[in-house]
């Protein structure tokens, strides 16, 4: 135990890491992090397979609990086919056009530039060429009008780009973030700025997937303090498999 | 390593029963529920310490079994295991997000503590059956230094975070977060 003592090992190292994660003592950060990195780091994912299987007997220590009645009721309803989550609101499914001149055209004809209040995400997995494509339509809760484009030129990256030219107050900052079922929280894609496109590298998240959520919020001025959205949705949609 | 699931009867696949599930199969889904459910529950309740929470984070869980079924790895895991770190996740995940401090009125006699159950299972005379429940990892436990051992256990079984530890052991943050990595290490060497 001594030597233990006197030189300690480098306390990130991947088995501890790992083990942590499976402890659930990392901070919710830290989680997250291990959580976006599992699908590409093989290492990384052997450990924590590792330490679940490893850890697995310790809970038999937690007495058993009879469920209620209708908990499985609740699941069966959840899993019914009927009851698949629609992938579009029904009022902006029209709007599912893979063209930017279209875009483009549209909102310079049709919306006055104060009114563009709304983002639309045109998503592609760029590899393997079998991989599905996705739209993404991020909408105004009260204004269905076209902002953005986005769409996945290289593997691993997302490209925004405006449509119009609309605002955010000084000393505020528009946040993009996404969240795919199963994530505990919103993932931080970065800052946006008016009217200027940007690239998003998402290289570390899991791949895209359908009805995974993206949202643009309004943030104090450099973004959320305390990575997770605080101020109100902006724009909000969800990926559509086409 | 012991098979984990040594106490329970083996009959039960729970690989195959994913696979179905996979194909699109819900009564091997609700199998999979009459089987576990229970004891899912027992875990799940130990870690958000609320009813109706560890139910909610139950059905999330098998929502979850049921759309990620697919890529369900049987190279990489027991079925078993896989389905049983969905729901601890998931119930960490609830806590975690809920920002959930340490309560410092909260009763210590509340609940039975993750210690306690283990000093139940070091007490237990019968070696079969202590082999059967923890296995090697038991006795792997048993020889960590107590406070170390304690600190694991609060944080697998009870769900605690770092503070929360703190205050179960009386010892500081910083103390903690080095005695939850050197049992870490110490536990993996011992089970290696």
């Amino acid at each position: 135990m001594s030597s233990e003592t006197q030189q300690p090992q480098p306390p990130d190292d991947l088995h501890t890491q790992a083990g942590e994660y499976v402890l659930g003592t990392l901070d919710e950060s830290e989680r997250r992090s291990i959580e976006a990195r599992l699908p590409y780091e093989p290492a990384l994912r052997a450990a924590v397979d590792e330490w679940e299987q490893r850890l697995l007997p310790l809970t038999t220590l937690a007495e058993p609990v009879e469920p209620g009645a209708s908990l499985w009721q609740r699941i069966a309803a959840s899993i019914a086919p009927a009851s698949r989550p629609r992938v579009v609101p029904a009022r902006i499914r029209w709007w599912l056009w893979d063209s930017l001149a279209l875009w483009r055209s549209l909102t310079g004809a049709g919306f006055a530039a104060t009114a563009v209040l709304a983002a639309v995400l045109v998503v592609r997995e760029a590899s393997p060429p079998t991989a599905p494509r996705y739209f993404v339509v991020l909408a105004a809760p009260q204004n269905q009008s076209p902002g953005w484009l986005v769409q996945a030129q290289t593997e691993g990256r997302l490209r925004l780009v405006p449509l119009g030219t609309n605002s955010v107050p000084a000393e505020k900052s528009l946040q993009f973030w996404t969240k795919a079922d199963g994530w505990s929280a919103p993932v931080s894609l970065g800052l946006v700025k008016p009217g200027e496109a940007i690239e998003v590298p998402v290289d570390k998240l899991p791949p895209l997937q359908p009805n995974q959520l993206f949202e643009l919020t309004l943030e104090p001025y450099g973004g959320s303090p305390i990575g997770r959205p605080t101020g109100p949705i902006q724009f909000i949609g969800r990926a559509v498999q086409i | 390593m012991p098979p984990a699931a040594a106490l329970q009867d083996d009959a039960f696949d729970h690989d195959a029963a994913l696979q179905a599930c996979a194909r699109g199969d819900r009564e091997a889904l609700r199998s999979i529920y009459e089987r576990e459910t229970r004891y899912l529950l027992g875990v799940a309740l130990r870690i958000v310490r609320d009813r109706a929470t560890a139910e909610d984070v139950l059905h999330d869980a098998f929502v979850s079994i049921w759309e990620r079924a697919s890529s369900f790895d049987a190279s990489r895991g027991a079925g078993r295991g896989w389905i049983y770190s969905i729901v601890r996740h998931a119930a960490l995940n609830r806590v975690r997000d809920s920002g959930r401090e340490t309560m410092l009125d909260e009763p210590a006699t509340a609940h039975l503590d993750a210690q306690a159950a283990f000093a139940a299972w070091q007490e237990s005379g019968d070696e079969l059956a202590r082999q059967a429940s923890l296995g090697r990892l038991g006795h792997c436990l048993d020889s960590l230094e107590p406070a170390r051992r304690a600190c694991l256990l609060h944080a697998y079984v009870d769900g605690c975070s770092h503070s929360e530890i703190a205050e179960r052991v009386k010892a500081p943050l910083g103390t903690v977060k080095a005695w939850i990595q050197r049992g870490l290490r110490a536990l993996r060497e011992c089970m290696q």
